[in-house]
């Protein structure tokens, strides 16, 4: 790196109160519930309009309404590391058109360039705007969803170099003009597609989302006045704030550090420890990243949205009252970056991977947290979304197959409760495949799929087992792997110990073993067995103060052997 | 026409109406529940308030229970084994990976109902073709056997993979767990539901083997009971899927009954429908604690085929009802951001609202709709007179920290509540590719009618219709419930040309299967099939009905590929230059139940003559002069506003709006021109 560029503050949330008069509670309440009801009207129309499992079975995709000002009004539940980025893909992707002045009722923007998105190009946006009386810009509507190819070097990479191998770019244009498509661009999206025909059935259904969600809000301002629609979207915003405040205003003024590392960057093999700095003041908040590591060579390089989401992520998960965010819940937040850094990477970075940095981020500010209140927050969890992508060619039929699928971990302990086994808290809406249809759908037997003897972290509440999945393939298959954190344990909060990591190997026909955390394109020939095990939770509190009955009963429900249990509860043998 | 009793058992109360074929009158009646001891509820309902002639009489005793369903929410069932094959025992505790509340970062999932320690693994393998991969392993067969016994469980549930494509393995874990001595219940996957996804099967399965005792008794003691009181007809239970089966056929499948309850109130609304002719109605059926909706097509519901209780998957047929934790008992506080917010927590029958006077103090949605007038002059049928004064107390103390009068508290608490209501009658509308703004409002419950215009107003909603004996709605659909059995299999096949003699195949064994369940269902029974399409490729299908005759399909696969093309279309609103396949097919039989005509006249001399009084208006915002008007002395067209009081609910009726009387006893409000 030439020129080391000095860190940026960025806020969470963006504007303070944009008019003067208060509406009445109730007329906010009733606003809110009709903002959440028109996200969630848009996420219905996308899924029973999608043609991608992706869309519509993994829920890969983020819905969500923003006002003029680009604040965020409402989303429905779904993909929450990509539900923090829409803004910066609506502003940037509304600047590289030519700002809003050159925006039509009917206009549809496209965008997906991975600086503006947080993400690698496959995730693409569709952006609409929103005219009162097709005159007044008042707000916009978005969805981004996960297309399953756009033309990148391989259908899954972990080993991208720059930006440029990983898809073709859209930097904010028209697909849609006052309602017509734009069929040369369209064209183009055809002609760098591996699978055309699911790419055009989620962008039109992307575009009949969004332009549900351009009808229901203005349902909404309609029906109370553009007036009333303001002072309460205003009021919305201060509530949501006051939740989150109030939620910071117990935590002690001071300096937490979180750490946590990557395991490599895909390219080289270099482990990247780095630690993120929580700062708390009363009850404003700052998330310092800006002593992370610089710039990967290899793809795990996570660009400025997806930073400030992980972020948004981890504030609103923790003291958003368990309710949709908006903006309002992020004002209590700023991020701290450094451009050039892992973090907040410039072009042309490679990034297709950047979900993995992004979603550690999240419970390495738990971590920090943890040092500051530790029953606040839960102790590690596997720390990773270990998936798994796959492709061939049938045998029998020569037609092409593709399948992929993030995989559930243990979850880490709390004050108060043992882990439990599930998607991380990133992809928290996600659902994987039962065996019986991949077995159906696949090329593939699943030999077992279980829960890890072992694999928890022991503590006096103790951390969610991890899971043994091994798929023996019976035909020649292509895959790639993304399991992070395999030289990492996970951590255990307050004297509870570390679970085990996650892995990932493939067992060949002739017995040879290979390690495959991360993997591109990696050749799995007839007969050969993936072994993926999925990392366990960390414990929480001293498992000498776990009671002897617990103890007892995971040695008979066989989620710990006796060896594991001597060794860790030597008091239940006493 | 029969004369037959129906008793539909709530949380708070058992409600109880029948029809008397003689004078072609429909009676209703209400008792409080108990929880102890749910059949001698049934008992005191049928005493209290039939006559003994109509008990000795009656050919059908209908029943509505959530005996099965509080089994299960509790966890008061069977200690259960579960067996599995090799690497897959922890099926039941992993399950597909997700959390129910996806902002919640303590949310962990449910218990499973079988503990690690008694989910066992046998050798032996299957395929989804149906081929034998590896051979079962008898002897560690008989070793899980010999573990379950001497652990001492009640039931044993058996779940095998790929036990949906060729189901020998479980049948011979079946009779091997009998060689080896188990008495108890056995529960095999394959025989439950048939269908893939292996979570989804083994969580059925486990349901099955964990309610199948509890339901067992109490139907045996309810049944006896009513023997006992002199009944002599057949005694029939609600299913989840809607329809009835008899108390034999429940003894034998509990788990298709666990939601026979909410279903009542979507049944009854399709009987209505059918009746007076209405193509599409959204039911909003609010009661103390949960607001249910459900829609209704050409006198239809939505039926799924799977259905979730406490995050616990069922494979059965389930009528698509939708809950929130929203209803008169709803407590209205400030949240830690200063915003007022209704709900989910409930008063419930103890304390109650303030101004039941039992002892609540904090303000629930009946308190609001109390202070503004909108249950009338205050003297409930239940015998409680409203403590107005006491609502005032309790509404002030929360519109205190928003800077509220009560007035507007309670007007507040009112429009939040149907804000809440109205966002799921929308949503479940809009699944079907139905305007809201286009079809018709069915109000029921205790506290349905209260909000009949409200809701209507919120969904810019025309016409309501609020049906005779509103406040026992659910007990009325029950009496128009015929019999139903349905089987289905998962074979995943293309559907090209060929294909139906693959289906009729299965349907000849799925009809024989119902055949072999139930006498009931063979002879006369009304046969019908479904098959569960989709594009190749997807993971979703649409259930399309085909004809049939003898058992067999009477379409060519290009007629019902066509069919699949436009349901497709009209449900997703677009279609896919795909090929098509077929995923499961469905056999279900129905006897039909001799035909009942609605007659419903309300007793005249119900009440006081009309009186006056002022009351919230929401569409001026102010109070304003409402007539009170007893149920039945309702003639021509009458212009709102107005309250009808009857015995068992309050109509509510804004001043924008129209009441007249319906061709059935129903009462309809129009949205004034």
């Amino acid at each position: 790196m030439a020129k080391r560029h000095e860190p940026v503050v960025h806020n969470a949330g963006m504007f303070g109160r944009k008019t003067e008069n208060k509406a009445d509670p109730i007329t906010t309440e009733v606003i809110r519930h009709a903002l959440n009801s028109a996200a969630n009207q848009m996420k219905r129309a996308l899924i029973r309009t999608s043609f991608s499992p992706i869309i519509y079975e993994v829920l890969d995709f983020a819905v969500a309404i923003y006002d003029k000002d680009v604040r965020l009004l409402s989303q429905a539940p779904s993909l929450p590391m990509f539900m923090g980025t829409l803004s910066f893909c609506i502003i940037e992707a509304v600047k590289a058109n030519g700002g809003t002045e050159t925006l039509k009722p009917g206009d549809a923007l496209i965008y997906n360039w991975p600086f503006g998105t947080g993400s690698h190009p496959q995730d693409m946006v569709i952006i609409m705007p929103v005219f009162f009386n097709d005159e007044e810009l008042i707000g916009y509507t978005a969805i981004k969803g996960h297309w399953l190819d756009i033309g990148a070097k391989d259908p899954y990479c972990t080993d991208t170099t720059d930006v440029f191998q990983e898809g073709v770019i859209f930097p904010g244009v028209k697909i849609y003009k006052e309602g017509v498509l734009n069929e040369d661009i369209f064209r183009m999206i055809m002609a760098n597609t591996r699978v055309p025909h699911m790419v055009r059935g989620d962008l039109d259904a992307q575009v009949t989302g969004c332009r549900v969600g351009v009808k229901s809000l203005l349902e909404v301002v309609e029906r109370f006045g553009l007036e009333t629609f303001a002072s309460a979207v205003d009021d919305m915003f201060d509530h949501g704030e006051r939740i989150v405040r109030s939620y910071f205003e117990k935590i002690p003024d001071g300096r937490y550090v979180g750490r946590g590392e990557m395991d490599n960057n895909g390219v080289t093999k270099d482990r990247i420890p780095f630690e993120i700095v929580l700062e708390v003041k009363g009850s404003d908040v700052v998330l310092d990243f800006s002593g992370v590591p610089d710039e990967q060579v290899g793809p795990t390089n996570s660009p400025l949205p997806t930073t400030i989401s992980a972020s948004r992520v981890a504030i609103t998960m923790l003291a958003g009252y368990g309710e949709a965010p908006h903006e309002g819940h992020f004002r209590a937040l700023k991020v701290i970056t450094r451009p050039g850094s892992m973090f907040d990477p410039l072009p042309p970075a490679p990034s297709f991977i950047y979900g993995w940095p992004g979603l550690q981020a999240i419970e390495v500010i738990y971590n920090a947290v943890a040092s500051a209140m530790p029953k606040a927050v839960p102790a590690q969890s596997g720390g990773c979304i270990c998936s798994l992508v796959a492709w061939g060619q049938r045998e029998e039929t020569r037609e092409p197959w593709a399948d992929g699928t993030p995989l559930p971990t243990g979850q880490g302990a709390w004050d108060g409760g043992d882990g439990g086994t599930m998607l991380h808290i990133a992809e928290s809406a996600t659902r994987f495949t039962p065996a019986e249809v991949w077995e159906h759908r696949n090329p593939w037997i699943i030999e077992q799929l279980a829960l890890a003897k072992d694999s928890v972290g022991p503590g006096k509440w103790r951390g969610g087992p991890g899971l043994n999945l091994d798929i023996r393939m019976t035909e020649d298959t292509l895959i790639t792997t993304v399991f992070e954190r395999s030289l990492n344990a996970p951590w255990g909060l307050l004297g509870g110990k570390e679970a085990r990591p996650n892995n990932c190997y493939a067992e060949m026909p002739d017995g040879e073993v290979h390690s495959i955390a991360k993997s591109t394109h990696f050749h799995m020939p007839k007969g050969a067995v993936l072994q993926m095990k999925t990392g366990g939770g960390g414990g929480y509190g001293e498992p000498s103060e776990r009671p002897v009955e617990m103890v007892q009963r995971d040695l008979e429900d066989g989620y710990i052997s006796e060896d594991y249990a001597r060794e860790h509860y030597p008091h239940a043998f006493a | 026409m029969a004369t037959r009793i129906g008793v539909d058992i709530g949380g708070t109360f058992t409600d109880l109406v029948y029809f008397d074929e003689r004078t072609g009158e429909t009676v209703e009646g209400k008792v409080p529940t108990v929880p102890s001891a749910p059949e001698e509820g049934v008992v005191d309902a049928i005493t209290q308030h039939v006559p003994q002639n109509i008990i000795e009489e009656a050919e059908f005793f209908l029943h509505g229970t959530t005996v099965g369903l509080n089994a299960l929410l509790e966890r008061r069932g069977a200690r259960v084994g579960l067996i599995t094959t090799t690497g897959f025992r922890d099926v039941l505790e992993i399950r597909r990976g997700d959390r129910a509340e996806m902002y919640n970062l303590f949310w962990k999932q449910t218990e499973p109902l079988v503990p690690r320690r008694l989910r066992l693994e046998v050798d032996g393998r299957m395929l989804g073709n149906g081929s034998e991969y590896r051979p079962l392993d008898v002897e560690t067969v008989k070793a899980a056997a010999q573990k379950l016994i001497a652990e001492g469980v009640d039931a044993i549930a058996v779940s095998l993979i790929n036990s949906y494509a060729n189901p020998e393995h479980e049948l011979a874990v079946e009779s091997l767990l009998r060689g080896e001595g188990f008495e108890g219940g056995i529960s095999l996957s394959h025989k439950i539901s048939g269908e893939y996804r292996e979570y989804e099967r083994t969580s059925t399965t486990c349901i099955d083997a964990f309610v199948r005792g509890r339901m067992s008794n109490y139907l045996r003691r309810l049944d006896g009971r009513l023997r006992e009181l002199g009944f002599t007809g057949t005694s029939l239970i609600t299913r989840s899927g809607s329809g009835s089966m008899t108390f034999a056929e429940a003894e034998d499948r509990p788990f298709e009954t666990i939601m026979s309850g909410p279903v009542g109130g979507a049944q009854g609304a399709s009987e209505l429908a059918k009746m007076l002719g209405i193509k599409a109605l959204v039911t909003a059926d609010v009661g103390g604690t949960s607001f249910d909706t459900a829609l209704v097509i050409d006198g239809k519901p939505q039926v799924l085929f799977e259905g979730m209780i406490d995050n616990m998957p069922i494979q059965s047929p389930w009528v698509d009802v939708r809950s929130i934790g929203s209803g008169g008992g709803s407590i209205a506080h400030i949240d830690p951001g200063g915003l007022m917010r209704v709900g989910p927590r409930s008063a419930g029958a103890v304390p109650g609202p303030a101004c039941y006077g039992k002892g609540g103090t904090e303000p629930a949605m009946t308190d609001a709709a109390a202070w503004l007038g909108m249950l009338g002059p205050g003297d409930l049928a239940s015998g409680i007179h409203l403590d107005i004064e006491k609502a005032r107390v309790a509404l002030e103390a929360v519109g205190t920290h928003i800077e509220q009068d009560v007035e507007a508290t309670a007007a507040g608490v009112m429009r939040i509540s149907s804000a809440a209501m109205a966002n799921a009658m929308r949503e479940i509308s809009l699944d079907q590719g139905l305007d809201p703004r286009t079809i018709t409002l069915v109000p029921f419950g205790g506290a349905g009618p209260l909000m009949g215009t409200l809701l209507a107003d919120e969904l810019e909603m025309n016409h309501v219709v609020i049906p005779p004996l509103a406040g026992n709605f659910s007990a009325w659909g029950l009496l128009g419930a015929d019999m139903v059995q349905s089987t289905a299999r998962t074979r995943v096949i293309d559907f090209v040309p060929g294909a139906l003699d693959v289906v009729n195949g299965v349907l000849s064994e799925l009809f024989a299967t119902l055949t072999e369940r139930s006498a009931a269902h063979a002879g006369d029974a009304v046969k019908s099939a479904r098959l569960d399409l989709r594009y190749k490729g997807q993971e979703h299908t649409l259930s399309i009905e085909v004809d049939i005759s003898e058992g067999e399909v009477t379409e060519t696969e290009e007629v019902i590929l066509d069919r699949f093309v436009s349901e497709y279309a009209r449900t997703f609103g677009g279609t896919m230059n795909q090929d098509v396949e077929l995923v499961s097919v469905r056999a279900s039989t129905t006897v039909l139940l001799p035909r009942r005509e609605l007659s419903y006249t309300p007793k005249r001399s119900d009440g006081q003559d009309d009186r006056v009084m002022d009351v919230y208006s929401f569409e001026t915002g102010a109070r304003v002069p409402f007539r009170v008007i007893p149920r039945g002395r309702i003639s021509g067209k009458v212009r709102g506003p107005a309250i009808i009081t009857e015995e068992t609910t309050t109509t509510y009726v804004d001043v924008q709006w129209t009441i007249s009387n319906g061709q059935a006893g129903e009462i309809i409000l129009e949205r004034t021109h």
